[in-house]
C-alpha cells in the first residue's frame, strides 16, 4: 500500500467577499495586513503543502490566530477550500460531490473537537455509536462496538450517563471512543485536550499514546502547545501567520530551527529529555569507542556516564550495528545552542 | 495610525457644529411646518377613500363570490370543513368520554413518561373546570385550542427549520412574524370571515395565525443555537443533511422549541375570549358575559378555567416531547393505565354517568363581587383622582394638542427625526413614510388618540416595571415570591381582570390603561430581572474589587451592562400595551379599538383593514424605534 495517506498541496483559505483579488495580491508576496487593508479579507491559510504518511502522527502546532483551526476544517472538508487540494488516499477530497465525501467520512475520517462536540440529548453509548448509526449499523452491533470502545478508553459502565454528567476528561474520552468507534483511518484532532486542566491533560496525551501504538491510525493533530506537539508527534509543523514555516520531527526543530520563529518555541523545551543519541551522534573519528547505546536514548540519560568517562560512546541501532558515536563536545554544542 | 490631527481649533467648531446641527434642523423644521400648516390642523381626507373604497370592493367580491368561485369551493371550502372536522372531532370524543376518563387520560399522558407532578397539575386544573360547573365549555374550548395548536406546530416547526437554514429566508418571514404577532389578534378576524365564514374555524385560523410567530421563531433560535461543533462532529461522521436534523439539531433545539410552544399556547389562549365575538362559543362567551353583567367572581372563575385549558395543553405537549425511551415508565404500567381507562370509559358510558356532576356551580367566586363593590364604594377618595389625574391632567390636553394645536406635518417631520438619530436615514423614511400613511388611510385622530394612550400606559408600565426588575434581578427570593403574581397577571386573560377595574373606575380610557399596565408590566420586569441577572459575574467582581459601593456595581457596571436587555424589555411592554389598548376598546378607551370593535361587529372589511394597517404601522414605529435604540446601547461587538 501506498505510504502516503493524506496530502495537502498548496491549500490557500481567504476569508472576505474578494478572495480571488486577495489571492492575487498574496502571489504577490503583500503580507497578510497588508492584503486585508486593501481587499478586507483575512488569509487564514496561506499556501500549505505536506503529506502525512501512513501510520503517522503529524502535528500542526501554532498559536491562536495562526489558522490551525481553519487548516484542519479546510482538510476535513468542514470549510471549503479557496484553493488548493486535499487528497486522502490518492481521492481528491477538494473536488468531490457532498454524496462521495459523505461515503468517504464514514468509511475513513473521525474527528475530536476541542470543545468535545458531543450531543447533549443522548446518552454516553449513543454519542458512541452515532458514526455507526449514521452508517445504518445495526442495533446491535452498534451497542456491541461501543461498549467495547468504551473499555478501550476507559470508561466502562458510564455508557448511560448523559455526557453533560461527566468531567471534562472523561466527557473527552466519550469524544475519543466515539471518533474510534467508526475504525477510522484518518482521525482529526482539534486542540482536543486545550480545554482540560494540566494533570487531565497528561493523562489523555499518555492514553492517546498508548492507544496509538496499537492502533498505528493516521492522525493530524492540532495544538498551541509545543511540549504537547514534541511529546505525540512524529512530525510536527510549525504554523504562523497561515503558512507553515518549518515541518520536522522534534529533534530537527530543535536541532535545526528554520526561523527565529520555530527557534522561540524550541528555547525552552529541556532539550536533553527530547534529542537521542541518533540525533546527535556523528561518524566515529579515531578514538575508540567504548560501550554502546540505543538510537533512541535520550541524552539526558547519557549525560552521567559521559560526564564521568571522556571516552566516547557507540550508538546502535536494533540489530546491534554500529550506527555512529556521540561523545562529551557533540552532546554539549547541542545543549548550548 | 495614520490619522493626522486637524488644526486644534478646526476641530473644536466642527464638533461643536455637529453637535448643534440636528437641533437646529429640528427647531427649524418644526417652527416652519408650525407656520406654514398651523392653520389647517387636520389631515387631509382626500386621500381615504383612495384606500378603503378598492379595500371595501375587494370585501363585497369575496362576499358574493364565497359559494360558487373556484378557489373557495376547491380550496376555502374543503380546508374550512377539513379544520371543522377536526374541531367537532375533538369535541365530540372529549363531550363522548365520561368526565373522569379525559381527566384519568390529562394525568395519564404525562405519567407515561414519568411526568407525574405534570399529569396531576393536567388532571387537576381539568377537575377544577369541572367542579367550578364549567365542563362543557371548557371541553368546546380545548377543542379548538388543540387544533389551533396541532395546526400551529405543523406548520410553525418546518418554518421554523426552514428559517434557521436559509438566512434569507428568514430574513424575509422576520417582518412578517413581527406584523403577524403585533396585528392585535382579531383583525384577523375580518378578513377570515370571508373565507372561513363564522365560527370556530375562523378562530382557529386567526389563533394560528395570530400564535404562530414564538414557535417559529423558537424553532429558528433552538436551531441556530445548536453548537457549530456538534453540527460539525456529526457531519464529519458522514451524516446526511436530514440525519443532522432530525438526530442532532431538531433534538438539541428541543426545550426551545418547547418554550415557543409555550408562548404559542399561551398566545392562543388570549384569543379565546375574543373567538367567542365570532361565535366560537367555549368559555369566552362565559367571560364576555361576566363583563356586561359586571360579575368579577364568574369572570375569574371562566379566566381560570381558560388557564386550566392552557395548562393541560402544555403539560400533554411537553410530555410528547420526551422521545428517549428510558425514561418511560415500564411497559406493564403503561399498560394498566391504558386498560384501566378503557374499562372506567365502558363501564361509564354503560350506566350512563357521563357529565360532570353540578357542584359548585360558579358560585366558589361569588364573593369577590362583593369585595369589589365594597371597593368601588369605599376607594373613591383614591380612584377618584387617579381617574382624573390621567384623563383631565395627561390624556386629554396631549391628544388636544397633538390633533389640534401641532400641525400634522410636525408629528412626520419628528418622527422621521427621531429614528434618524437612533439608527439612520433608512429607518427615518420608513417612520416618516409611516405616519404619513396612518394620516392617509383617514386615521389620524383616532390614531392619536391610541397613541397618547399606548405611550401613557407604556410610561407607567416602565416607571414601575423597571425598578422592580433590576431589584428582583439583584434578589432572587424577591423574584420567586412575585413568579405567581406574574404568571397570574400574564395568563388570566386580560378581559377578566378588566372587569374589576372597570367597577372601579367606571368605563372610559382609565380602565383601559390600568389593564395595560397590568399586562405590561409583566415582561418588563421579567426581562428586566434577566438582563442584571445575566451580568457576567466577573464584570460586577471586577468593580467590586475597586471598591465599588452596591450603588456605584449597579450604576456603573449592572445596569449599562444589561442596558440592551433593558431596551428588549421595553420593547416588548410598548408591544404588550398595543396588544391591550385594543382590548380597552371594550370599555370605553374609544380610539382604534372601538374602531376595530365596530368592524368587527357590522364586518366591515373596509374599516377593519384600515384600522389593522394603522396600528401596524404604529406598532413597527414604536418596535423599530426601540430595538435600534437598543442596539446602540450593545457594547460593539468583537470582528
Amino acid at each position: 500500500m501506498d505510504q502516503t495517506c493524506l496530502e495537502v498541496a498548496g491549500l490557500w483559505k481567504v476569508f472576505g467577499q474578494k478572495p480571488e483579488r486577495a489571492l492575487e495580491l498574496a502571489e504577490k508576496g503583500q503580507t497578510r495586513a497588508e492584503i486585508l487593508d486593501a481587499t478586507g479579507c483575512t488569509i487564514a491559510v496561506r499556501d500549505v503543502t505536506f503529506d502525512v504518511l501512513r501510520g503517522e502522527t503529524f502535528v500542526v502546532m501554532g498559536l491562536s490566530g495562526s489558522g490551525k483551526s481553519t487548516l484542519i476544517r479546510c482538510i476535513a472538508q468542514l470549510t471549503p477550500v479557496t484553493s488548493g487540494g486535499v487528497q486522502l488516499d490518492g481521492e481528491a477530497l477538494t473536488s468531490m460531490s457532498e454524496e462521495d465525501l459523505r461515503r468517504v467520512r464514514r468509511e475513513k475520517i473521525s474527528m475530536v473537537f476541542q470543545h468535545f462536540g458531543l450531543l447533549p440529548h443522548r446518552r454516553v453509548i449513543d454519542n458512541v455509536s452515532y458514526g455507526l448509526e449514521v452508517q445504518g449499523v445495526g442495533k446491535e452491533l452498534r451497542r456491541e462496538r461501543a461498549l467495547g470502545v468504551l473499555d478501550v478508553v476507559g470508561l466502562e459502565g458510564w455508557g448511560d450517563h448523559y455526557p453533560q454528567q461527566l468531567s471534562g476528561g472523561m466527557q473527552q474520552r466519550v469524544g475519543l471512543a466515539r471518533a474510534l468507534a467508526v475504525d477510522p483511518e484518518l482521525l482529526f484532532f482539534d486542540e482536543p485536550f486545550s480545554a482540560l486542566d494540566p494533570l487531565i491533560r497528561r493523562d489523555m496525551q499518555d492514553e492517546l499514546i498508548r492507544l496509538q501504538n496499537e492502533m498505528q491510525r493516521t492522525i493530524v493533530f492540532i495544538t498551541h502547545d509545543f511540549a504537547e506537539a514534541i511529546k505525540l508527534g512524529d512530525r510536527i509543523a510549525i504554523m504562523k501567520d497561515g503558512a507553515l514555516d518549518q515541518i520536522g520531527t522534534a529533534a530537527e526543530l530543535i536541532t535545526k530551527p528554520a526561523t527565529s520563529y520555530v527557534r522561540e518555541f524550541t528555547k525552552d523545551i529541556p532539550k536533553a529529555k527530547v534529542l537521542t543519541a541518533g540525533d546527535v551522534m556523528h561518524a566515529a573519528d579515531g578514538e575508540q569507542p567504548r560501550g554502546s547505546v540505543s538510537l533512541l536514548a535520550t541524552i539526558d540519560s547519557l549525560l552521567p556516564d559521559l560526564l564521568t568517562d571522556p571516552r566516547p560512546l557507540a550508538v546502535v541501532d536494533d540489530h546491534g550495528s554500529r550506527m555512529g558515536v556521540v561523545d562529551r563536545e557533540a552532546v554539549a554544542r547541542v545543549l548550548d545552542s | 495610525m495614520t490619522a493626522e490631527a486637524p488644526p486644534a481649533t478646526g476641530l473644536i467648531d466642527a464638533r461643536g457644529l455637529a453637535r448643534v446641527a440636528p437641533w437646529l434642523v429640528l427647531i427649524g423644521g418644526v417652527l416652519a411646518l408650525q407656520l406654514a400648516f398651523g392653520s389647517r390642523v387636520g389631515f387631509p381626507a382626500a386621500l381615504d377613500t383612495f384606500f378603503s373604497d378598492p379595500v371595501d370592493a375587494m370585501g363585497a367580491w369575496i362576499r358574493s363570490n364565497r359559494r360558487s368561485h373556484p378557489v373557495m369551493t376547491g380550496f376555502f371550502t374543503p380546508l374550512t370543513n377539513a379544520i371543522d372536522g377536526v374541531i367537532s372531532g375533538f369535541e365530540t370524543v372529549l363531550l363522548w368520554l365520561p368526565w373522569y376518563s379525559v381527566v384519568a387520560a390529562a394525568f395519564l399522558v404525562p405519567a407515561r413518561v414519568r411526568m407525574w407532578r405534570a399529569g396531576l397539575i393536567a388532571a387537576g386544573a381539568l377537575l377544577y373546570t369541572g367542579l367550578i360547573g364549567l365542563w362543557e365549555p371548557t371541553m368546546e374550548t380545548l377543542a379548538l385550542m388543540s387544533t389551533a395548536v396541532l395546526i400551529a406546530v405543523a406548520i410553525g416547526v418546518p418554518l421554523g427549520v426552514w428559517g434557521a437554514l436559509r438566512p434569507r429566508v428568514e430574513k424575509v418571514m422576520r417582518p412578517i412574524l413581527d406584523a403577524m404577532q403585533t396585528i392585535p389578534a382579531f383583525v384577523y378576524f375580518l378578513p377570515l370571515l370571508g373565507f372561513f365564514g363564522v365560527g370556530a374555524v375562523n378562530a382557529a385560523v386567526a389563533t394560528v395565525i395570530y400564535a404562530l410567530a414564538p414557535v417559529v421563531r423558537l424553532t429558528t433560535l433552538g436551531i441556530r443555537q445548536v453548537p457549530p461543533q456538534t453540527v460539525e462532529a456529526s457531519k464529519v461522521f458522514g451524516s446526511t443533511r436530514g440525519q443532522i436534523l432530525r438526530k442532532v439539531q431538531i433534538p438539541i433545539a428541543l426545550p426551545t422549541i418547547l418554550t415557543g410552544l409555550t408562548q404559542t399556547i399561551m398566545m392562543a389562549l388570549g384569543i379565546v375570549v375574543l373567538a367567542a365575538l365570532i361565535g366560537a362559543g367555549g368559555l369566552g362567551e362565559n367571560v364576555f358575559q361576566s363583563l356586561s353583567q359586571r360579575r368579577t367572581g364568574r369572570g375569574i372563575a371562566a379566566g381560570l378555567a381558560i388557564v386550566a385549558v392552557a395548562m393541560v395543553l402544555e403539560r400533554i405537549w411537553r410530555s410528547l416531547a420526551v422521545l428517549d425511551p428510558m425514561q418511560r415508565t415500564p411497559r406493564k404500567w403503561r399498560l394498566y393505565g391504558l386498560a384501566g381507562l378503557f374499562a372506567v370509559t365502558l363501564a361509564g358510558r354503560i350506566i350512563g354517568s357521563v357529565d360532570f356532576p353540578d357542584v359548585w356551580n360558579l358560585t366558589l367566586f361569588d364573593p369577590i363581587d362583593q369585595v369589589v363593590v365594597w371597593a368601588r364604594d369605599n376607594l373613591s377618595w383614591l380612584t377618584r383622582p387617579v381617574n382624573d389625574f390621567l384623563v383631565a391632567g395627561i390624556i386629554v390636553p396631549v391628544r388636544d394638542f397633538l390633533t389640534e394645536s401641532a400641525a400634522w406635518p410636525i408629528l412626520i417631520f419628528v418622527t422621521g427625526w427621531a429614528m434618524w438619530k437612533v439608527k439612520g436615514w433608512r429607518l427615518a423614511w420608513f417612520g416618516a413614510a409611516s405616519v404619513a400613511m396612518i394620516g392617509l388611510i383617514g386615521l389620524w385622530e383616532l390614531s392619536i388618540n391610541t397613541l397618547v394612550q399606548v405611550v401613557t400606559a407604556t410610561l407607567i408600565s416602565v416607571a414601575i416595571a423597571i425598578p422592580i426588575g433590576i431589584w428582583a434581578g439583584r434578589k432572587p427570593r424577591i423574584e420567586a415570591a412575585m413568579g405567581p403574581i406574574l404568571d397570574a397577571l400574564q395568563t388570566i386573560p386580560s378581559l377578566v381582570y378588566i372587569i374589576p377595574v372597570v367597577i372601579l373606575f367606571t368605563v372610559g380610557v382609565v380602565p383601559g390603561i390600568i389593564a395595560s399596565v397590568l399586562y405590561a408590566i409583566v415582561p418588563g420586569i421579567r426581562i428586566t430581572a434577566l438582563g442584571i441577572r445575566q451580568v457576567p459575574e466577573e464584570s460586577v467582581e471586577a468593580s467590586r474589587t475597586f471598591g465599588a459601593t452596591p450603588r456605584q456595581t449597579m450604576l456603573g457596571v449592572r445596569i449599562p451592562l444589561a442596558g440592551p436587555t433593558i431596551m428588549t424589555a421595553v420593547n416588548q411592554v410598548i408591544m404588550m400595551v398595543l396588544a391591550m389598548v385594543i382590548i380597552a376598546g371594550f370599555v370605553g378607551g374609544g380610539g382604534l379599538g372601538f374602531e376595530t370593535i365596530r368592524a368587527l361587529t357590522r364586518s366591515d372589511f373596509g374599516l377593519g383593514f384600515e384600522v389593522g394597517l394603522a396600528l401596524v404601522l404604529m406598532a413597527m414605529i414604536l418596535d423599530r424605534y426601540t430595538q435600534a435604540w437598543g442596539d446602540r446601547l450593545q457594547p460593539p461587538s468583537a470582528v
